[in-house]
């Protein structure tokens, strides 16, 4: 029974609409008893264990004809997805006290799982709106410097461009096959005429500009920086995972073959070049994250041409590694009435000696986001480049971890910063205790940091289960 | 409890001390107390699997074997076998004295820095004991974190710098280690069907030589970082330099013989073929490092640096025993190893009190210290006797057998023509001289002399300094005295490297 089906396979769908609906009710009736980031929390992490449940059901659930499709791999996938969601609305209390951040966040979570477990381009590609357009209004919000709206608006107009860009390779695919199902686009992309191959490029394209994979980058630096904490987090983390995720769908198990397959090798290579160079001369932790989560957007893409078996699970490894170590660097970040004072990395200067804990997380962050063992982001990276060489690319693999290399120096920069530099203090700063990020945004850290010893310690616990 | 379990006991202490450490912190002396304490837990405990250590066996002993990511084939594959059971032995004697020795120095930090010491402790101990190439590489990498913070916080002026440059030489090397692992992984299972990081199965890969030697050079570029070996050594004397005392003790006692072990345990037993083609050029390579080491030393005015380059310089007898695939080559090799890690350890500890005391490395501000401090004097008198190659001093065993080895290995060349080897052998014992020139001249300038210190009245050794340093005579003079023991342990392991390396192991030939 189809609608049976429906209801229980997107369950954890459901359960966030029915946050959307209970938060825009408060929003309207002004109820201001209840504090709607607990509400937003609660659906979060119930939405999250209800797809963990579906997964280990081991069933498959064709919902819409087989535009959705639910398996185990995407069910795990959204709940790994959602879980990661409730540290950034921990953190968003620093920020926003209103119940719009949790809404649009919630909103954009739906977006997510629509996208996820798309098998057609048409959810696919309302989803990823859907995930995108709350992003939006949620860089503006954090209206804290001029430099928000033009962040905003430059985010606004480049997805525009992407999104444009993707309907043309759709319906230039749509053209080819006759279908919508985004099977069409493994066989486009593996051996279809001049402009099916085309149409594959296009929609990567528009992957890349959402993943922000060099030459598609510049929009994601200036976007951060002037979106707040919380937001940068969602967007650095879950918006790029998410990307991956359905371009590892398109793929299906297919090798990477033709003209795309060229763009594979070297997009991600160049990205990862050049983001660990960029990320080198930034003085905005923010900023630098950007470029660094260019590098990562280049390791994640570098999935793709690896051998088809173990994509799906290399992607969502590094995923899940890579939003935990950087949400974690965000939720400890000390805080600072000016935003941009507390997005300069100065600010770091000398800060073992005054919050030795922040600064020791913030470090195991860097450290793992660099990939240096025994963090768990060196597993992840082993687990890209381990595919990357069995499927023959030993070339781009060395030089892609050249490029890893270069990206070292930066992230130990900032531990110099926080560990063997002194500060003076100036007479008019508030205590050290005012700036330390708030008790919701460390729950948020310390959440991140089990993930990430859990990760270190039993990471074969994890790669069984992907 | 089994023997196993000591030993991940003993492996997995230090990491229980940085707990107890954080539970505890706020005082200071406790702080050093609970690490000294831990640290010694970890001497008893190797002791005791040392001496129940059996010589005759070949295989790994106490081994743990645990599967650790399975769908990779990785393992927690630890064990204690004749290529490591030397140089935990010193790894553990070391900690204490480590602990002891900064115990007054470091005022700054002091739960960090102990915290950073046992995770130093930890990561090294289990590079040593891994049999496991994934596990290897995860502590190998570890080391660098810890050892990066204590050259940081606690060092010199330039300390940012030194740092720096020491993570990024060291970390090139192993990125493109990384590479050749996961090559060398992935082509085992591609030919042979078995995906193993095991050393035992990754010792059976059968790989054409062009391959190996580009696989060996990836292993060798990051080894010979560690040692290191010219010309890749630029980052040791400011490394040195910088490091607190306990830094520098660490650095020359066990990290470089990192680089030296692993050419002995992973670099030419996985390839060798390749490492028999280009013993040629890395034999080169080791004597320029003697001979060159020594000349540097010669003319640093920095008291430091003098050690830090005599460093390279005994390390080149070490990589001219292995290579000389002669067993008692091989086992000079391995008790050079040791040697020196008493050695400079002692060098450094000695190094570090003057420091403490008067605040200047320079060599010329110095002179006569054996009229003002006579205790310090004699211990440094030993140490420098030691590190020339003084017959009776461990310093004696490891370089004659190595050069002995060497000279075994040169003598059938050259009968045959090729005098090469010969040559090399000669030059290198060469460096024996040089390594008494630079050593006399500093111990010359520093204890006899017109008497002159920067900082007088100066303090003659206090207990605690006596007790580390005599702890380390009696360990040079132990292994000078009596080898065999030490022979003995290590005479299975040296077999089966030689057999190893001496083995073709190219596609196609007999298994």
């Amino acid at each position: 029974m189809p609608d049976r089906d429906t209801l229980i396979a997107m369950l954890p769908e459901h359960c966030l609409l029915a946050g959307i609906v209970v938060l825009i009710l408060l929003e309207v009736f002004g109820v201001r008893r209840v504090w709607p980031t607990w509400i937003a929390i609660v659906v979060t992490c119930v939405a999250s264990v209800l797809a963990f449940w579906l997964s280990s059901m081991q069933e498959v659930w064709q919902l819409f004809d087989g535009q959705l499709v639910m398996n185990a791999g995407v069910l795990q996938a959204k709940g790994a997805v959602l879980a990661l969601a409730v540290p950034v609305l921990l953190m968003s209390k620093s920020e926003f006290s209103d119940g719009e951040f949790s809404l649009l966040l919630l909103s954009s979570l739906y977006g997510l799982s629509i996208a996820v477990s798309s098998q057609n381009f048409l959810p696919l590609f309302l989803g990823l709106e859907l995930a995108s357009l709350p992003v939006y209004a949620l860089v503006l919000l954090a209206y804290r410097r001029p430099q928000s709206a033009e962040a905003a608006f430059k985010y606004l107009v480049l997805s525009g461009a992407a999104t444009a860009t993707m309907l043309m390779g759709v319906s230039l695919l749509y053209g080819a096959s006759g279908s919508m199902s985004t099977g069409t686009f493994a066989s486009a992309m593996q051996g279809g005429a001049g402009y099916a191959q085309a149409a594959a490029i296009l929609v990567f394209v528009a992957l890349f500009l959402k993943a922000a994979v060099v030459p598609f980058h510049a929009w994601a630096p200036d976007a951060y920086e002037g979106a707040s904490v919380p937001v940068a987090a969602y967007m650095s983390t879950l918006m790029k995972g998410v990307v991956l995720l359905v371009a590892v769908t398109l793929v299906a198990s297919e090798p990477v073959t033709g003209a795309l397959a060229d763009l594979l090798y070297v997009l991600p290579l160049v990205s990862i070049v050049w983001g660990n160079l960029a990320a080198i001369r930034q003085n905005s932790f923010r900023r630098m994250i950007a470029y660094s989560s260019i590098a990562h957007a280049g390791y994640l893409f570098y999935a793709i041409p690896g051998s088809p078996s173990a994509r799906s699970g290399a992607v969502l490894f590094y995923v899940v590694t890579y939003a935990a170590a950087n949400l974690l660097a965000f939720a400890v970040l000390p805080r600072h009435e000016r935003d941009e004072k507390r997005d300069d990395l100065e600010n770091l200067r000398g800060l073992y000696r005054r919050d030795p804990v922040a600064a020791v997380l913030i470090a195991i962050a860097m450290l793992s986001l660099a990939g240096l063992p025994p963090l768990p982001g060196f597993v992840a990276k082993f687990y890209i480049f381990r595919n990357l060489i069995a499927a023959g690319q030993t070339t781009y693999a060395v030089l892609g971890l050249l490029g890893s290399y270069l990206g070292i120096y930066f992230y130990l920069r900032v531990i110099v910063r926080m560990f063997m530099a002194e500060r003076e203090v100036a007479a008019n700063e508030p205590l050290w205790a005012e700036q330390r990020a708030d008790g919701m945004s460390q729950a948020a850290g310390w959440l991140c940091l089990a993930v990430i010893l859990v990760l270190t310690l039993v990471p074969g616990w994890f790669i069984a289960r992907l | 409890m089994g023997d196993a379990a000591l030993l991940n006991l003993m492996l997995w202490l230090p990491l229980v001390g940085v707990g107890l450490l954080l539970v505890a912190r706020g005082n200071d002396l406790r702080t050093r107390w609970l690490t000294l304490g831990v640290m010694v837990a970890q001497l008893v405990l190797t002791a005791w699997l040392y001496q129940r250590f059996d010589d005759t066996a070949v295989a790994l002993q106490f081994s743990t074997d645990a599967p650790w990511i399975p769908q990779w084939g990785v393992q927690y594959l630890v064990g204690l076998d004749g290529f490591n059971v030397l140089l935990v032995a010193l790894t553990a004697l070391l900690g204490p004295l480590v602990v002891l020795g900064a115990f007054r120095s470091i005022d700054r930090d002091v739960t960090l820095f102990h915290v950073m010491l046992l995770l130093l402790q930890f990561a090294m101990m289990g590079a040593l004991l891994a049999q496991d190439l994934f596990l290897f590489y995860v502590f190998w990498e570890a080391m660098l974190i810890p050892m990066f913070l204590i050259i940081g916080i606690w060092g010199g002026s330039r300390r940012v710098y030194a740092t720096l440059k020491f993570f990024l030489f060291t970390a090139f090397g192993s990125i493109l280690m990384l590479a050749a692992v996961i090559y060398l992984v992935v082509s085992l299972k591609a030919s042979g069907g078995v995906s193993s990081f095991a050393f035992t199965d990754l010792y059976q890969s059968r790989l054409p030589l062009d391959t190996q030697s580009l696989l060996l050079g990836a292993f060798a570029l990051s080894f010979a970082i560690k040692v290191p070996m010219f010309p890749l050594h630029t980052w040791l004397p400011d490394a040195h330099v910088e490091a607190p005392t306990a830094g520098s003790v660490i650095l020359a006692g066990v990290l470089l013989k990192m680089g030296t072990y692993g050419f002995m345990k992973l670099g030419f037993p996985l390839f060798p073929d390749a490492a028999r083609m280009y013993t040629p050029v890395l034999m080169t390579l080791a004597v320029v490092s003697i001979v060159y080491g020594a000349c540097l030393a010669l003319v640093q005015d920095d008291i430091k640096k003098i050690i830090a380059y005599s460093s390279i310089s005994h390390l080149g007898y070490v990589m001219l025993g292995l290579l000389s695939l002669e067993l008692i080559g091989i086992q000079g090799a391995i008790i050079q190893m040791v040697s020196h890690g008493l050695v400079a350890a002692g060098l450094f500890l000695l190094v570090g009190m003057v420091y403490e005391r008067c605040h200047t490395r320079q060599l010329d501000e110095y002179g006569g210290l054996a009229r003002l401090i006579p205790v310090f004097s004699v211990f440094f008198m030993i140490f420098t006797l030691a590190s020339v190659g003084l017959p009776l001093t461990s310093g004696f065993t490891g370089e004659f057998f190595a050069l002995l080895g060497a000279f075994r290995a040169a003598w059938p060349a050259h009968v045959a023509g090729n005098s090469g080897p010969l040559v090399l052998a000669v030059v290198a014992a060469s460096g024996v001289v040089l390594g008494a020139l630079y050593m006399l001249r500093f111990a010359l300038t520093f204890l006899f002399g017109p008497t002159k210190a920067p900082h007088q009245p100066l303090a003659d050794l206090s207990g605690r300094e006596r007790l580390v340093l005599g702890v380390l005579a009696v360990a040079v003079f132990a292994l000078g005295l009596f080898p065999a023991g030490v022979l003995r342990k290590t005479e299975a392991a040296a077999r089966s490297y030689q057999a190893l390396v001496l083995t073709p192991r190219l596609p196609g030939g007999a298994p």
